[in-house]
């Protein structure tokens, strides 16, 4: 498979609010934090990508929708009051799916895992799956920030089966021992600042699996 | 590619702490859920009934017994068994624990998958999914894609949803709950009732009575909180399932219904099942007897139907009694005799829309 637009968003929490409001103006401004920052990073990797065609969008977080968590369990339901339903947690770490297809994009399937830093590659192996009914699977790593100081993040790539110009050829990797140690906080990053100068195929690990990179064509 | 199977089914719900005990009193009189409990406040709940005043110990205990069960059925090999990698899915994963311990009894939804995997004694990669009410059916469309492509023989899969009071609080501020009972497809419906489930479900290349014979997947974006009320979503996805299966419309013998007793989804639900069907085959919706288990709700409905079925049963609908003109779904129970083709319906919010094709060996 191929891998196109590798996207790094690093947003400082002060700044975040505005630069939902820029991109979206007020589409979602009931949408959570959470659902806010995966739309951030995915539509930049969409802009970026360009095509169309049947969507999956896969995404990944070790702590997921934490504000909203922490919103509805302090502010909801320690003070008595209904849950209400933009901050309901059972929905938040879904929703990006759903708000990408009301921007129009063609989503036919979409989910949120819950990972541990190491185990990212479990990502474009699902995608690979997933290419069998989709055309092109968007594939995210999104982190809330949990404290002051620490950027939000927001990384996107996006796979698809057939070559184009500028993709990146992604095979699973038979020499895991070769690849560098890489984390969900990183890999994408990786991929994008390598596509950028490097030559040699880049070789990513986490776990026991890896991934490599060639530059295509 | 190969052939994915349901090889083993277990389950702890409001029916019983196990599955043979679930299947039995399925069979009797309707029992109806608890009211007034701390979980469900003033609502109505369906509870698994299995006491334990720690949130944390009454979860582990209730997965031990579970992964006991399906041990026993699944009759794998030691080393086999804790090789299995486990994914789970859920849409709360720990956040009753909070209702008791707080936050510092919170842990993050991988941490406590892992610590349901550690207590079924299997050893192999967690994967933790959340797509909301369609969790626990997400992790098994993943499981099945990792046994069809030949990279695991058996797959766990969990789908577990424990008793919280913050989804009841959501549910109940999006006016989704019926004060009373489920009462799926009935004129006089008027919500859900919420319950709580985990049931195990082992994926595997070995055949088995029952083959996954496709599984789609669509997004319904009318709204994130229920179906857009033409059922378009729902009846393309149906559409995809029986084309991955390779089915003709009216080879169709069973719908597991999604229905719930909400009054617009399960009326978008029967306008897609009309919209396919020149005549609706038979039907069952298992929600008036479980309750709506949201993220368990794939797998606790996978594994309550096919037991029944292999009792030579198709289940009563608990709570349907006057059928709905408009809806135009009468769910029955009786004999399973012949059944073969099974299309399971689940749907979440976030738009999330799934239909399984189940197909019985010759």
């Amino acid at each position: 498979m191929y891998l196109l637009a590798p996207t790094v968003l690093r947003v400082a929490p002060e700044d975040f609010p505005a630069r939902v409001r820029v991109r979206f103006a007020a589409e979602l401004r009931r949408a959570g934090r959470f659902a806010q920052l995966c739309l951030l990073g995915a539509q930049a990797c969409l802009d970026a990508a360009g095509g169309d065609g049947p969507l999956g969008v896969l995404w990944a977080s070790e702590f997921g929708a934490v504000h909203a968590t922490r919103a509805a369990l302090d502010e909801d339901l320690e003070r008595g009051e209904p849950a209400m339903p933009f901050t309901f947690i059972a929905m938040q770490p879904h929703l990006a799916g759903a708000l990408l297809a009301q921007r129009s994009h063609p989503v036919t399937r979409a989910a949120c895992l819950y990972l541990p830093p190491h185990a990212w590659p479990g990502l474009p192996r699902l995608a690979l799956g997933w290419l069998a009914e989709c055309e092109r699977v968007l594939v995210g790593c999104v982190e809330e920030s949990g404290s002051g100081g620490v950027a939000h993040r927001s990384d996107w790539c996006l796979f698809q089966k057939n070559p184009v110009a500028e993709a990146v050829r992604c095979e699973r990797s038979l020499n895991p021992e070769n690849a560098a140690t890489a984390t969900g906080e990183d890999w994408i990053a990786r991929v994008a600042a390598w596509r950028g100068s490097g030559h040699a195929p880049l070789l990513l690990r986490g776990g026991e699996d890896a991934w490599s990179f060639t530059r295509h064509g | 590619m190969t052939g994915a199977f349901v090889r083993a089914a277990a389950l702890a719900s409001a029916l019983g702490p196990d599955l043979d005990a679930a299947v039995e009193r399925l069979a009797g009189a309707p029992v109806a859920p608890a009211r007034n409990t701390k979980t469900g406040g003033p609502w109505p709940y369906f509870a698994i009934p299995i006491a334990g005043e720690d949130w944390r110990e009454r979860a582990e205990a209730i997965a031990r017994s579970v992964a006991g069960d399906l041990r026993r059925e699944a009759a794998l090999a030691p080393g086999e068994w804790a090789a299995l990698p486990c994914i789970v899915g859920s849409s709360s994963f720990s956040v009753g624990a909070w209702d008791d311990g707080g936050w510092q009894a919170l842990e993050p939804s991988f941490e406590f998958s892992s610590s349901l995997a550690k207590a079924f004694g299997v050893r192999g990669a967690v994967t933790a999914v959340s797509t909301t009410c369609t969790s626990g059916l997400s992790a098994l469309d993943i499981a099945r894609g990792l046994v069809a492509a030949g990279e695991f023989h058996d797959v766990l899969v969990l789908g577990v949803e424990f008793r919280n009071r913050l989804t009841v609080a959501g549910f109940a501020g999006l006016q989704l709950l019926s004060a009373t009972a489920a009462r799926p497809c009935d004129r006089e419906r008027d919500g859900l009732v919420l319950g709580e489930a985990l049931a195990a479900v082992l994926v595997s290349a070995a055949p088995a009575p029952w083959r996954i014979a496709a599984l789609a997947t669509g997004m319904d974006a009318a709204s994130v909180t229920g179906p857009g009320p033409d059922g378009t979503a729902t009846a393309k996805t149906m559409r995809a399932a029986m084309a991955g299966a390779r089915w003709e419309s009216a080879e169709v013998d069973l719908i597991k219904l999604q229905s719930g007793g909400g009054p617009l989804a399960d009326l978008a639900e029967g306008r897609a099942v009309r919209e396919i069907f020149a005549t609706a085959p038979r039907s069952v919706s298992l929600k008036g007897a479980l309750g709506h288990t949201l993220g368990a709700s794939g797998p606790a409905e996978l594994a309550l139907l096919l037991a029944s079925l292999a009792r030579g049963r198709v289940p009563a609908t608990w709570g349907f009694a006057k059928p709905d003109d408009e809806l135009g779904l009468e769910p029955s129970g009786g004999d399973a005799k012949g059944l073969r083709r099974v299309l399971f319906n689940l749907s979440g919010f976030g738009g999330s829309v799934m239909s399984l094709a189940l197909e019985k060996a010759p």
